[in-house]
């Protein structure tokens, strides 16, 4: 996901048309500061394709990325491109995009249905198939059965859906949710992120920010992390704690008699450290997680030891943020 | 703690927390707080990563004193008046305070004239500018530039977001759900505009009445003359602050916006005059005039300050139409605080 | 990256109905809303309910002339034009009954019992030389009504509909079109699309007009059928009285859309923009007493918005009702009744209605035919909300919006 810098879209005069070839969403050292606070400075990236992660604590510089691509404000330096136009000159780009804010205010004398055909009108649609189009997102997001109720009477979790179905109205290739997660029930947030993972999956570009990292795990590998105005990583979630070198992946294998165990793991040219944290269990430290979990299925058999639990403890976007970050959560 | 009892009963108590315990202020700083009463040590306890703990609650209720109403709703009125020139108080806008800072000094214009004249020795432009009838009544009731510059926008720069911002941000909630109950809370806010277009208004007055005596050594005699004329300008200024703070802030009861009670204090004192004015001009008819609060208040000032007259209709006719309309404003304002949700809609 | 001109002006039609619609309902659910509108509606009938008072109450006759006879000898004047007219009857004779030449022809403009007036409109000056006892004991109910008919219409037309609600409603309901939605944070559900900022902002004024538009024809044309059935005159309804309600119908639209849009504006530059209205407004109010009172006169109405809706409805009074003007002369003139000031000149007992009618009507002074002065006028504002629009949306084009 390496970004190709010399690429800068130009986009049509008389039809606008998203170019090729280029990143669905690319940032060129884009800084932005707010009288003396520094939200983002010099954040280059290229996203395209499937579902995108995009991680970081609080004043991290999340919804100032998020506000930047939507064409909310604009950067103080650097260049953005959507689809590659740039969304602050030019609005043409949101044709193509779908937009969920993390702002709760919707207009609660609307019905659901009325809201959706009423903006997805503003796309160029005529009232019939703006009708059409709303029917068809509202079912997809499981609103069909109160679409003309008002969305005053919706619980946090409907109002959420009513958000994504809107953004989804004009089939856009690119769906951008600012933290959709907040403040759902775990129904709602399981409904969500099926949701998005089947957009990821119809070969959509998703963009999701949260802090819910364990659910986002559950959504994609694709990971951006921010830190205070920077990004910090970008990539697989797994390939980035693989190069965490200084905190190597920890190992904890549950069995009755650990010392026993540990014999068979010290020879071994992968392992750097082994401990005996409980008396039921080993935690072996090593640089290089998927060979030794190739590995260990013969050693364990080899070792005739009762065997009742393997856990990767570290290999979570939780421990990949508290390294790259220092701790500093 | 036993092995069938794994937490002690919470003992009977003589009050309680049902529904037909009536909301003093009491009761709830009782539920706020159900401290203990400082006689057993508190610790905290860690439950270890094995073990599951329960903690016990006792309640108790809270034996301590309140303050006083008056001292709480003091506190309110504190909080507001302040506000306008110390940091850490409600915080008054920076065009709000700008605005009253400018109209105190413009009121006093008429003080500056007559020290003027009066120094310089001019004895004409010193009597067109110093204390008499008219000038007291000028001073509270001029209509230009008072009542269409000055004082209208003041109050409703003070009234635009008295009541509406608590409710849009959810302050409201902070106010009821400690001992203060809603009749408190209105009058407070009621109090705390009223007082500061009282100090605008009839603080400029007595400044103009009083530097006019010490500056001109005026004898006693022309204090007993005058002190009665000064009384009921003041009361006229009371009125005149009475007025616009009840109409304002029952505009601002209604709205959730800052805006609407300030564009719609000024829309009903201009649009109520120019209205009346207008009928008056065509057919000589003042009787309109009832309708517009600034009109109805100058009509009983000039009753009560005794100076001319401009209106034809009976003077009592405006005194009741200024009580109609106070009296409507407040039920208004009675009525929206206290059916006020309070949430954040 | 693009820097032609937004490809986004496209499918106008879809785009404005959709925002325009939109407003018109967000509209409809507030409480602010019908709050004004009712409001507005109250005040204006309550002050025709004087007017209809008015028009019903008899104006006593005054015996002018001291003869014992009320009325007998009305004011007869027809088609004054610029420069010397020879005007006026006398229908109680009282005048020819009178020995010599020299008394019938008193102005010695060698017609016998008529009036002599010369008229300066370069200057704005009337002087009026009647022979005795010619048009001296006017009707005073005639006159009256017939005046106070007009004054309440130029009144409540110029000073309560064009300028009381045309600038409160715009206060009201044109403030908070984009910053309520900037500060709520919905107005990103109207951005985030391919659709140019100005669009929005040219679309929910076009909402804005659905609402007040129709209103204020709605009000004008209930104002224009009670007040044609119950005003004076000798036939059924007054249809003279269509233009000039059209007018001001018209200059109240324009005026209002106006207003709308520079307060919209505003709002969109400062969180507080409705102070700049308030005070805005404030000016407006100076200018509008500017245009009233001097009739027409001053240059500085030029410099306001609602100088140009006063000149549109002077256009049409001038159009409707010809003789205008000439009715105020003569009211003002009461025939010929009155003493001499201190410095020799006459100073005459206008009759019932005369001077609030000279208050409140003006006259174009565009230099130019009154159906020539609405048009420019027209254009003019045309202009300003064009104006006003295009600054509101190159503000609104540079604005982050949190």
């Amino acid at each position: 996901m390496m970004p190709d810098m010399t690429q800068h879209g130009k986009a049509e005069v008389e039809e606008w048309k998203p170019v090729s070839n280029t990143p669905v969403i690319l940032f060129d050292r884009v800084s932005k500061t707010y009288g003396r606070i520094n939200a983002l400075g010099g954040v280059s990236l290229g996203i395209s394709g499937g579902v995108t992660g995009i991680l970081g604590m609080n004043g991290a510089g999340k919804s100032t990325l998020f506000k930047l691509m939507m064409g909310k404000v604009k950067p103080s330096s650097g260049a953005i491109r959507l689809f590659g136009t740039d969304p602050w000159k030019n609005s043409a780009p949101y044709s193509r995009v779908g937009f969920v804010p993390e702002h709760e205010k919707l207009y609660d004398w609307m019905t659901a249905f009325d809201f959706i055909t009423t903006f997805a009108r503003l796309h160029g649609m005529t009232r019939e198939e703006a009708s059409k189009e709303a029917t068809r997102v509202l079912s997809f997001v499981s609103l069909d059965d109160v679409m003309h109720k008002k969305i005053g009477q919706f619980s946090k979790g409907m109002r959420q859906r009513v958000k994504i179905a809107h953004a989804l109205v004009n089939d856009p290739e690119l769906i951008i949710l600012d933290e959709p997660l907040q403040g759902c029930d775990p129904l709602a947030r399981t409904t969500i992120m099926n949701v998005i993972k089947q957009l990821g999956a119809m070969g959509r570009t998703v963009l999701v920010s949260s802090h819910i990292l364990h659910e986002i795990e559950r959504i994609t590998e694709q990971i951006v992390i921010l830190h205070r105005g920077r990004v910090l990583a970008l990539g697989n979630s797994h390939a980035i704690r693989e190069m965490l070198d200084q905190h190597p992946h920890k190992i904890v294998i549950d069995c009755e008699n650990p010392r026993e165990l540990s014999k068979d793991f010290v020879d071994l040219d992968e392992v750097t450290g082994i401990s005996f944290s409980n008396p039921n269990k080993l935690l072996i430290e090593t640089k290089h997680l998927g060979e030794i979990h190739k590995k260990l299925p013969e050693i364990i058999v080899q070792s005739n030891q009762l065997v009742t639990g393997i856990d990767n403890p570290d290999d979570d976007l939780q421990s990949i943020l508290m390294y790259l970050t220092g701790g500093s959560l | 703690m036993t092995e069938d009892e794994p937490f002690e009963p919470v003992p009977e108590k003589s009050e309680s927390f049902g529904a037909e315990t009536p909301v003093t202020g009491k009761s709830k700083m009782q539920a706020a707080w159900s401290a203990d009463d400082g006689e057993s040590e508190s610790s905290a306890q860690v439950a270890s990563m094995s073990q599951g703990q329960i903690f016990e609650q006792i309640y108790r209720p809270w034996e301590g004193t309140l303050n006083p109403r008056w001292m709480r709703n003091w506190a309110i009125l504190r909080h507001h008046l302040l506000g306008i020139f110390k940091k850490g108080h409600r915080p008054w806008n920076i065009p709000t305070r700008l605005f009253i800072f400018f109209v105190v000094i413009a009121s006093m214009t008429d003080v500056a004239m007559a020290l003027l004249f009066g120094m310089i020795g001019d004895t004409t432009l010193y009597d067109f500018w110093g204390v008499n009838r008219d000038n007291l009544y000028a001073h509270v009731m001029g209509f230009f530039p008072r009542n269409i510059l000055y004082y209208p926008i003041v109050a409703a720069l003070l009234v635009g977001g008295m009541i509406s911002e608590d409710r849009s941000h959810g302050t409201s909630a902070m106010y009821f759900s400690r001992p203060i109950n809603r009749f408190d809370y209105a009058a407070m806010k009621f109090l705390s505009v009223g007082l500061i277009l009282f100090f605008i208004i009839n603080g400029t007055l007595a400044i103009y009445y009083f530097v006019d005596i010490l500056v001109m050594g005026k004898g006693w005699a022309w204090i007993i003359d005058t002190f009665p004329m000064f009384l009921a300008t003041f009361v006229c200024g009371i009125i005149l602050s009475f007025t616009y703070t009840s109409i304002g802030l029952s505009l601002s009861s209604v709205s959730r916006g800052r805006f609407f009670p300030a564009i719609g204090l000024i829309a009903i004192l201009m649009g109520t005059k120019a209205m009346a004015a207008i009928i008056d001009s065509l057919f000589d008819k003042s009787l309109l005039y009832v309708i517009s609060p600034y009109d109805a208040v100058a009509h009983v000032c000039q009753a009560l300050i005794g100076t001319e007259m401009t209106y034809d209709h009976p003077w009592v006719w405006s005194l009741i139409s200024v009580v109609v309309i106070n009296g409507l404003a407040l039920y208004l304002l009675a009525n929206r605080v206290s059916s006020l949700e309070v949430t954040r809609e | 990256m693009s820097t032609k001109m937004d490809t986004i002006w496209s499918k106008l039609d879809r785009k404005s109905t959709a925002i325009a619609e939109f407003t018109m309902r967000q509209y409809r659910t507030r409480i602010s809303t019908w709050v004004v509108l009712g409001a507005a509606t109250v005040a204006i009938f309550l002050m025709l309910l004087f007017y209809i008072e008015a028009m019903n109450t008899e104006i006593e006759a005054i015996d002018n002339d001291g003869d014992g006879l009320i009325n007998e000898d009305d004011i007869d004047w027809d088609n004054l034009q610029d420069g010397v007219n020879y005007v006026g009857e006398d229908d109680d004779g009282d005048c020819e009954n009178l020995d010599t030449t020299s008394q019938r022809d008193g102005n010695n403009n060698k017609n016998e019992c008529d009036v002599l007036i010369i008229v300066d409109t370069l200057n704005g000056t009337t002087y009026i030389y009647p022979d005795a006892n010619v048009d001296e004991d006017p009707d005073e109910d005639k006159y009256g009504k017939e005046a106070g008919h007009r004054a309440f219409i130029l009144g409540i037309g110029k000073f309560g509909i064009v300028y009381l609600l045309g600038i409160f409603l715009p206060l009201f309901l044109a403030t908070g079109l984009i910053r309520e939605e900037m500060s709520d944070g919905t107005i990103h559900y109207m951005l985030a699309k391919p659709i140019a900022r100005g669009e929005v902002l040219l679309y929910r004024m076009l909402g804005y007009i659905g609402l007040t538009w129709p209103y204020i024809l709605g009000l004008c044309g209930l104002m224009c059928l009670i007040t044609g059935f119950t005003g004076p005159g000798d036939g059924i309804f007054r249809w003279s009285d269509i233009g000039v309600w059209m007018t001001i119908a018209w200059a109240a639209m324009l005026v209002s859309l106006v207003y709308g849009t520079i307060f919209c504006a505003f709002g969109i530059i400062w969180k507080n923009g409705v102070i700049l209205a308030i005070l805005f407004a404030a000016w407006e109010l100076g200018m509008a007493f500017v245009a009233i009172l001097s009739g027409g006169d001053s240059p500085i109405r030029y410099f306001s918005v609602i100088g140009w809706g006063m000149i549109i409805v002077d256009s049409g009074v001038a159009i409707c009702w010809p003789d205008n003007w000439q009715l105020i002369q003569s009211g003002l003139w009461g025939g010929g009744q009155g003493t001499e000031n201190f410095l020799g000149e006459p100073e005459y007992v206008p009759l019932p209605g005369a001077e609030p009618l000279d208050v409140f009507s003006g006259s174009p002074n565009l230099g130019t035919s009154s159906w020539l002065s609405l048009i420019i006028s027209t254009l003019v504002l045309v202009f300003q909300g064009i104006m006003s629009w295009f600054v509101g949306q190159s503000i609104f084009k540079g604005k982050e919006v949190d």
